[in-house]
Formats: C-alpha cells, sequence, structure tokens
C-alpha cells in the first residue's frame, strides 16, 4: 500500500507541476499579474465586492427563514383554502431557477409598475426561493417529530398553534439545523448573479480589476477561492452542528 | 390567458427548443456528472492517503463554489492558459463538475449506511476488492441515494438557466425569457411559460424519481 | 529557465522599480489633470436648477444616481486604488454632478452594462446614464436621450497577426464579436450579414473573446476599439477605416423627463467654455496619440 500511496503522490504532483506549467508556458505566472494582489488597496475593493454579497444574502437567509415558517403553517393547515395555495406557491418557487426569478425582478415586474430598488431585485427573489425550500425542510423536520408528542400535548389541553409552537416545532428544528445551514450556501451561491441587476457585488469589483490589470486567470481564481472559503467555513459549521447532540 | 396564446404565436416554436435545450444540458451534464462523481468516490474508498486527500479538495471545491464563478473561470479566464472550450461544452462542463462533487458526497452518505458485517462477509468469501466494491457496495449506496440524487437532477435542471450568462448561439428557457421581456412588453406571459415548464419538468423528475425510490428502497 | 523567460522577468523586475511603463496599460489618465478639470467646471444657478423637476429632485436627493460602466479604459475606468472612475463618459458625468449638487464626487455608481441601460432608466434605479450610449430611433421608444455629445463610427477589431480581413467586407462566415444590446449587431446585420455574431455583455468581455482567439474580429463603436489600441500591447489592429453610419452618444434620461433640454443647455455651456474640449484631450487625445480635438456634434 506504501507503493500505491508513493506512485500516487507522484502522479499528482506531475499534475500539478503540468498545471503550474501551463501557468507559465501561457505568461500566467508574470508578476504583472500577480503583483496588485500584494497592495492592501486590492483587498479592500474585493472586500468591499464581498461585504455587498454577504448583505444581500444574510438578508435574504433571514428573510427566507421567517417566510419558510409561513408557507410551512400554510402547508400543515386542515383549511384547503390555504393549504392548496401555499402549496402551489412552494412547488412555484421551488420548480422555477433563481437566475429567473431575478431576471423577472429586473425586466417584467418594473414595466408593470413594481419597481423594486437594486438591492431587493436581488434579494427578494433569493429570500423568495430560498423560503420555499426552507419550508420543505421545515416540513421534513416537523414529520420526524414522534407522533405521540403532539398527541400528549394535546392531551394536556394545548392548543394546535401552542402544539405546534411551543413543541413540535423547537424539536423539528433540532433535527434540520445542518440542512438549514447548508441552505445559507446556496443562498450565497444565489447572490452571485447580483450583476445581473447591476447590484455591486464580488463579481463586479473583479471586472474592474480585470480591466485595470488585464488578469483574468489570476482575478477569477482568487475570486472562486474566496466564494469556496466562505461556503467552506458554512458547510463546516453545518457538519459540526450535524453531529448528533446527546 | 389571450396574453399567453399570443405569446405561443409569436415565440411558440421558440419555446420548443428552449426546453429541449435545456433538457438536453441537463441531461448531459447529469450523465457526465454522476459517471464522475462515480469514478471520485470509488477512487476515494482507495487506501491511499494522497489520492483521497486531493480528492476531498476536489469534492470541497466543487460543492462550495457557485456556479457562475466557474462558468466564467472557464469561459472568460481558461482561454489565457490556452484552453479554449466553446460555449455549450463549457456550461455542461460547470454543471457536470458541480454534480460529480454532490453525486461523490451523496453516494459516500449512502455507502456508510452499508452495515460493515456485508464488507467482512464479501472479503471472506475471499472477493478483490475491487468486486467488492462494484457488486455489494456501489449497487447497495445508489439504492441508498436516490432521493437525493433526485433532488440532485432537478437543482442541475435549474441551474442550467446559467447557460444565459455566456454569448450561447441557442437560447435555453431563462435566456429566451430575457429575451423576450427586452425586445418585446409580452415579458409576463413568457415568464408564465417558463415557470410552468420548469416547473412541470420539476415534478416529472420527482415523480419519476419517486417511483424508483419505491422499487429499489432497502428496508432496514 | 529559458533565457527569454529570464529576460522577461528581468524586464517585469525593471519595469516595477521604473515604476511600470514598460507593461504600462497602455497610456493611463493624467489623473492630477482630470481631477482639476471636474473640479473647475460650472455650476448652475438657484433658477436653473428650479426650471428642471428632473435636477430639482437630484438637488434635494443630494445625490445624482449614475449609471456607467467602470471597465472602459478610455471612457470611463475605476482606479480601484482611490476608488475614483476617470474617462470622458466619467468627466462628463462627474461635471454634471457638480453642474447640480455643487461637487463633482457626489454620485452614486451603478454599473451598467450594454443590455440593462434602458431597464435601469425604465425602473428607476438611476437618474441619467452616461455610457458610450448611441442614440438609435428602437430605445428613444423606452427613454429619453439629451445630447448628442460625441460621435463616432463602426470599427473592426482584428489581432495584428491576422492578414485575412482588411475590412468589414472580409468577416462573411467568421466569428465576430460584438456587444450585447448595443448598435453592433444591427451594424453587423445591414453591412456583413454573414458574420456570425456572438454578442457580449462588456467591452472588456468582447476584447478579451478576441485577444484569446474565440473571435477573428470585434465590431463596435471606432472609438472603443481606439480604447483597446490605447492598451499599447500591440496584439491587435484596426481593420480598414471606420465604416457606417455617424453613431451619436447620448445622455440617456428617463423617458418624457424634462433633464433633456437641462443638460442640453449644460453641454453648450461646456463646448462653448472650452471644457469639453479640454475633457477630450486629457480623456482622449493625449491618450491616442491624437491632438486635433473634434467638433462636438450639433446639439438640436
Amino acid at each position: 500500500m506504501r507503493v500505491a500511496s508513493a506512485s500516487a503522490a507522484i502522479v499528482l504532483l506531475l499534475l500539478a507541476a503540468g498545471v503550474g506549467f501551463r501557468f507559465h508556458a501561457a505568461g500566467q505566472l508574470d508578476a504583472r499579474f500577480w503583483e496588485f494582489f500584494a497592495w492592501p488597496t486590492t483587498w479592500s475593493f474585493l472586500g468591499r465586492g464581498l461585504l455587498g454579497t454577504l448583505t444581500s444574502a444574510a438578508m435574504a437567509a433571514v428573510i427566507a427563514l421567517t417566510l419558510g415558517l409561513v408557507l410551512l403553517a400554510g402547508r400543515l393547515t386542515r383549511l384547503r383554502l390555504v393549504r392548496w395555495p401555499s402549496i402551489a406557491t412552494i412547488e412555484f418557487l421551488r420548480g422555477t431557477p433563481t437566475l429567473l426569478l431575478i431576471y423577472v425582478c429586473f425586466l417584467v415586474l418594473p414595466p408593470a409598475g413594481i419597481k423594486l430598488s437594486t438591492y431587493w431585485m436581488l434579494t427578494l427573489p433569493v429570500s423568495l426561493s430560498t423560503a420555499a425550500v426552507v419550508a420543505e425542510v421545515y416540513r421534513a423536520g416537523v414529520l420526524a417529530v414522534p407522533r405521540g408528542q403532539a398527541a400528549a400535548a394535546r392531551s394536556l389541553g394545548l392548543t394546535e398553534v401552542q402544539v405546534f409552537f411551543l413543541v413540535v416545532f423547537p424539536q423539528a428544528v433540532r433535527y434540520i439545523v445542518p440542512a438549514l445551514v447548508a441552505q445559507l450556501v446556496i443562498v450565497v451561491k444565489d447572490t452571485t448573479f447580483g450583476y445581473v441587476v447591476t447590484y455591486g457585488e464580488l463579481m463586479e469589483n473583479a471586472k474592474v480589476l480585470i480591466a485595470n490589470y488585464h488578469a483574468l486567470v489570476p482575478v477569477y481564481l482568487v475570486v472562486a477561492v474566496l466564494y469556496c472559503l466562505v461556503n467552506y467555513a458554512i458547510s463546516s459549521a453545518s457538519r459540526r452542528l450535524g453531529r448528533p447532540m446527546h | 390567458m389571450g396574453e399567453v396564446s399570443r405569446l405561443l404565436v409569436d415565440y411558440g416554436p421558440a419555446f420548443g427548443q428552449a426546453l429541449f435545450l435545456t433538457w438536453k444540458l441537463t441531461v448531459m451534464s447529469f450523465v457526465a456528472g454522476v459517471l464522475l462523481g462515480m469514478a471520485v468516490t470509488v477512487l476515494r474508498l482507495l487506501p491511499v492517503p494522497p489520492l483521497r486527500f486531493v480528492l476531498t479538495g476536489y469534492v470541497e471545491i466543487f460543492r462550495n463554489i457557485p456556479g457562475v464563478v466557474l462558468l466564467i473561470f472557464i469561459v472568460f479566464a481558461l482561454p489565457d492558459l490556452d484552453v479554449v472550450i466553446d460555449y455549450e461544452p463549457s456550461v455542461i462542463l460547470t454543471l457536470s463538475l458541480v454534480c460529480s462533487a454532490f453525486t461523490a458526497d451523496y453516494l459516500r452518505t449512502g455507502i456508510n449506511t452499508i452495515p460493515g458485517g456485508q464488507i467482512e462477509a464479501a472479503l471472506s468469501l475471499g472477493m478483490r476488492p475491487m468486486r467488492i466494491i462494484s457488486a455489494v457496495v456501489l449497487p447497495q449506496a445508489w439504492r441508498a441515494v436516490v432521493q437525493p440524487m433526485t433532488s440532485l437532477l432537478i437543482a442541475l435542471m435549474l441551474s442550467t438557466s446559467l447557460a444565459s450568462q455566456v454569448p450561447f448561439p441557442g437560447r435555453e428557457l431563462t435566456a429566451l425569457v430575457s429575451k423576450v421581456a427586452t425586445d418585446s412588453a409580452a415579458g409576463m406571459p413568457a415568464f408564465a411559460v417558463a415557470a410552468a415548464l420548469y416547473v412541470a419538468t420539476g415534478l416529472l423528475i420527482a415523480w419519476a424519481g419517486a417511483t424508483l425510490e419505491r422499487k429499489v428502497r432497502i428496508l432496514r | 529557465m529559458s533565457i527569454k523567460s529570464i529576460a522577461k522577468s528581468t524586464m517585469v523586475a525593471l519595469a516595477i522599480v521604473t515604476g511600470g511603463s514598460v507593461f504600462a496599460q497602455g497610456t493611463p489618465i493624467d489623473a492630477a489633470a482630470f481631477d482639476a478639470l471636474v473640479a473647475r467646471g460650472p455650476v448652475a444657478d438657484a433658477v436653473t436648477i428650479a426650471s428642471s423637476t428632473w435636477a430639482s429632485k437630484i438637488k434635494e436627493a443630494g445625490t445624482l444616481r449614475l449609471g456607467g460602466t467602470q471597465t472602459s479604459n478610455l471612457f470611463s475606468l475605476r482606479n480601484e486604488k482611490d476608488g475614483r472612475i476617470r474617462g470622458f463618459d466619467a468627466g462628463l458625468a462627474q461635471l454634471i454632478t457638480r453642474y447640480i449638487l455643487g461637487d463633482g464626487t457626489k454620485y452614486q455608481f451603478t454599473q451598467v452594462t450594454s443590455s440593462t441601460r434602458e431597464q435601469v432608466l425604465i425602473n428607476d434605479q438611476v437618474d441619467m446614464v452616461l455610457a458610450t450610449y448611441s442614440i438609435t430611433p428602437a430605445r428613444a421608444e423606452k427613454i429619453s436621450f439629451a445630447g448628442p455629445y460625441y460621435t463616432s463610427q463602426a470599427g473592426v477589431l482584428v489581432k495584428a497577426n491576422n492578414q485575412t480581413i482588411q475590412s468589414y467586407n472580409d468577416l462573411a462566415g467568421k466569428k465576430v464579436a460584438t456587444q450585447a444590446g448595443s448598435t453592433g449587431p444591427a451594424i453587423l446585420a445591414q453591412y456583413a450579414p454573414k458574420a456570425v455574431v456572438q454578442e457580449f455583455q462588456t467591452h472588456q468581455e468582447a476584447l478579451d473573446a478576441l485577444r484569446q482567439g474565440r473571435v477573428d474580429a470585434y465590431v463596435t463603436d471606432y472609438t472603443l476599439l481606439l480604447n483597446a489600441l490605447s492598451l499599447g500591447t500591440g496584439d491587435t489592429r484596426l481593420a480598414g477605416t471606420p465604416f457606417g453610419a455617424q453613431d451619436p452618444y447620448g445622455v440617456g434620461l428617463p423617458k418624457g423627463s424634462d433633464g433633456v433640454p437641462f443638460i442640453n443647455a449644460f453641454l453648450k455651456k461646456i463646448e462653448a467654455d472650452g471644457t469639453w474640449a479640454k475633457l477630450w484631450t486629457v480623456a482622449i487625445g493625449q491618450r491616442t496619440g491624437s491632438t486635433a480635438v473634434p467638433t462636438p456634434p450639433a446639439i438640436p
């Protein structure tokens, strides 16, 4: 096995060297393509872009978590007049690409008289499509709570609303925290479409650096790494929360 | 409804083509992504630490990178490394890479549900490791991951809207809506038709997945 | 390491030491002259502002919401070090900001692309768009234009080593880049109907596509192509002379806005007092090696 490990390591190193050589042969290792990453101005400029991404993502996450609860309540109610529209809304928002919803907020709604600000043109569609998914995640959690819990609470004389919010939902949340946090990764990914509605975020600032330094490979590489780091941090947080609690 | 029928008179064939392109991109990237994901999974099972390390990195990178960032890197940055890939293959490559990372992740979870005793039993029968993987581990893992893979296929189908972000000669559904909304006042009906097609496709996939799941489910 | 690459890295080191002139990104704009020019721009009196509801609204808000670009070298490029945007369009936008608000920096910037320009005005996301924006009848149905403040024609940019394309007549069957939502697609349909057109969102992306060999030629406003030549890397050249109809650039305003006469009066003012010519010299003339200041187009 040690032989296998060693040869695998050699093959992988050769592969990395090949990629490195490709960079070198294409002139992408030239100092002029990288030197500006040594300047603090570059990082504060990229940082401001990332901040734009994250302010939209954070708001979208808060709205989605709340609205998801509303949709869940609508979906679980016995009133058909509320339940069916809730199911339809969830399926519609879940089944449509976020990018399409963003285009609608930018291109279709304003001529119809609904004018959102640039921030909301991005944040609202991301919130809505996430809310629908979150509602389904909540539902999975609620269904995972043993039936006897609700029955016991009811027999103690709690109202349906009390049963749900005091007994069922708090337990459901414990099952689904990892899935909810993982949903944050998708929110961050969706906000990368900000440039579609002219919202200033990381991708736009990356394009400014490219126009100034013509360094497509380094800049897009750094942007990709930044996004991966943010999302990796969220993912590992979700995995940590996902460890069984006893 | 009048608006929708007028739209379909003007753009009916275009919607047909757009739906077909959306399906084509979905199927091609799913097939490529699943095969790639399976290869990654199998290689990760081998007791070769450097390989595991690199493949774990691979999975983490493509699970966490936003699709549009990857696509823009492939389309606009790779040519500076003298790698020029045409637009349609670029979209399929992007989606397959992302799909493969999630497939590898789900399959590993599926494999973890297999009781260790089965492997020991297979070993005691004198089966070779690769044979155990292909005959015992993978078939069961696949059966355990039908549900997440269905969700992944739907997510992938929705992600084909990424193609609207590169100068693609053909238009998939999202690009078509954006074009109709820019060129005419028919944005709302165009959106309604496209959304209906997406939702219908998604429900179709979900139904197929649920049917498959019922057939192959392993009760433990 | 080959001798060539050693020579190359020495050059880079030299370039850094000497202030980056060897691999400089073309001739950079004279930032101090540009800033000084904007700071000397005229300021409107209260009566002039009050005569326009468009200007009054901006005055009241205290900021001008500007739609522009930050990635176009000659016309509007953001310097990420000081955060300022400079170039011909950027200069006009800041002069207008100063004219209304008394301070050229009081604008709130939104990055537009050639296919989002009408929409941000319709959506009321910005007060005006200044982004090498050609006045066309189709656009004038959705928005209003002040100006023109500049005219250009279409040109063909190819790689320096391309011998087969000598003018727009040679584009049949070739892959040609242009900007989505610009006048490019229509001009190509008229002058090179057999070209295989690819539409890009920004000037920068189209330029990169040409450099990377995705396309054989890039057709767009001639002045924007000067932009590419001004980068001084020597890997592109213009194929033939400018062609097609005169392409006037205007200031995009919301449909029916009374900002049109307001901006037209402002443009006449800066054209008469020499500010326009000075801005042209700083932003375009000095950087493309041309000394003959053009006559600004007639404003209706």
